[in-house]
């Protein structure tokens, strides 16, 4: 499955990439996520579950790898999850562009495969579960950096 | 395919079922048909520690016509939907819809509420009630309260409904005069999931021009979604044939940005869409000579 997109962030494309670059941060963003710990040089570990409306949730031991890195600009994302019932890999590749307003573009581009047991009876749902947690992530992301933001603007 | 284990309870009254259901909070789901809850219990999708079966609660299958409207208990079977004079009279969008809900062995077994609260988005009786503009009855120990079917279903097999609460009553409101409703959707076979499905009840003034047109939408989407574009196009003015076909444009182009799967495209739907709404409103404004 492809899934691509825009987000538009509200700040300024360096301290876009620094949340990315921050396993804490993504581990608060990314819906699901129980643990995630940096376990070697651009590789995080650590377990996600996935919850669907009454769907009991699906636990995933997921392992994410940063390669390509072109700072601030770009980097390409390897994922690799594997649960009960099923498993998800693919990689992402995502690129920052500098706004007018002070915003940052992010275009992502995404290509994921899903196995097993959820994608034989989940299949026709996929997409939309792919689109929901991006959304939940993206708008997680935002928020913490206007978080941020406004803690540097009150302590200078 | 076997469930995990859980408890069983078996409400004889809706107070009991809502006692047992706030007792045992997240962990507990109510079982009304259990033609999605059981197969995915089977596959171990879904987990439930408890189970609280509605089908011995008195009182939730009632179907009455009302001055305030069509009143349909939760627990009413799909095929008693489909039999009833009373639907038939008082919603017949409903009684056109029912034929395409799965197949007839799950309609004996599959209820109204069930349906509305599993909030499958491939489903077609949330989105004929989103059409109908129906208000859901929701109950739990802190009372009832009512929401509008266009606030109920708020994501993928999400709803508006907390741990403790459950679906009720279902009130259609009582059909405008000269109103008319046509059911259609687009499946690789009848009883499968629709690749895309469109709901419409519509109304004209004595001078055949639409009063309103709500066309509802399913399998589009993460829930059923109102084509907004096409009401806002076709309210206030005769519905022609040009005129149809341009609200069915914008609705398509603009309510929906559908989702892809193996089984249809992204773009698929979208032409789905236009089709399957401007079908709905021929079939729907055409035939408002014969009600």
């Amino acid at each position: 499955m492809i899934l691509s997109g825009t987000f538009t962030f509200n700040g300024p494309r360096q301290k876009v990439w620094d949340l990315l670059q921050d396993p804490g941060v993504l581990a608060k963003a990314l819906p699901g996520t129980e643990r995630l710990t940096m376990s070697g040089p651009d590789r995080y570990e650590g377990v996600m579950k996935v919850s669907i409306g009454p769907m009991t949730a699906a636990k995933f031991d997921v392992t994410v790898t940063l390669a390509d890195k072109q700072p601030p600009e770009r980097f390409t994302l390897q994922i690799d999850g594997k649960g009960g019932v099923g498993f998800a890999r693919g990689s992402a590749a995502v690129t920052l562009q500098e706004q007018g307003d002070g915003g940052t573009a992010m275009d992502y581009t995404s290509d994921v495969q899903i196995g097993g047991r959820i994608a034989s009876v989940g299949q026709r749902l996929i997409e939309s579960v792919s689109r929901m947690m991006m959304r939940q992530a993206l708008e997680a992301l935002d928020r913490e950096l206007r978080a941020r933001i406004d803690a540097d603007a009150s302590g200078s | 395919m076997k469930p995990a284990p859980f408890e069983y309870f078996r409400a004889r009254s809706v107070e009991e079922a809502i006692d047992l259901l706030s007792e045992h909070g997240p962990d507990a789901k109510p079982l009304a048909g259990g033609q999605s809850l059981i197969p995915a219990m089977n596959f171990r999708l879904a987990t439930p520690a408890v189970l609280v079966d509605l089908n011995e609660a008195v009182g939730l299958s009632d179907v009455t016509a009302q001055d305030d409207g069509l009143h349909i208990g939760g627990m009413t079977r799909h095929r008693t939907l489909e039999q009833s004079e009373t639907v038939a009279r008082n919603a017949p969008l409903v009684t056109a819809a029912m034929p395409f809900v799965a197949h007839a062995a799950i309609r004996t077994r599959g209820t109204l509420g069930g349906s509305l609260a599993h909030a499958d988005p491939a489903a077609e009786l949330p989105a004929v009630m989103l059409a109908l503009d129906a208000v859901f009855t929701v109950r739990s120990r802190q009372g009832a309260r009512h929401v509008r079917a266009a606030d109920f279903f708020t994501g993928l097999f999400t709803t508006a409904l907390e741990a403790g609460e459950l679906l009720t009553e279902v009130t259609i409101p009582p059909r405008p005069v000269r109103s008319t409703y046509a059911f259609q959707e687009i499946a690789r076979r009848h009883g499968d999931y629709a690749l895309a499905g469109a709901a419409a009840a519509v109304a004209v003034d004595e001078h055949g021009r639409c009063t309103s047109a709500r066309v509802a939408l399913l399998s589009v989407a993460d829930r059923p979604v109102l084509a907004e574009h096409a009401r806002r196009a076709l309210e206030g003015e005769p519905p022609t044939a040009d005129a149809i076909n341009a609200a069915a444009a914008a609705a398509a182009a603009h309510d929906i940005d559908p989702p892809g799967d193996i089984h249809a495209s992204s773009a698929y739907r979208r032409h789905l869409a236009a089709v399957l709404i401007r079908r709905v409103l021929e079939r729907a404004f055409h035939s408002r000579e014969t009600s």
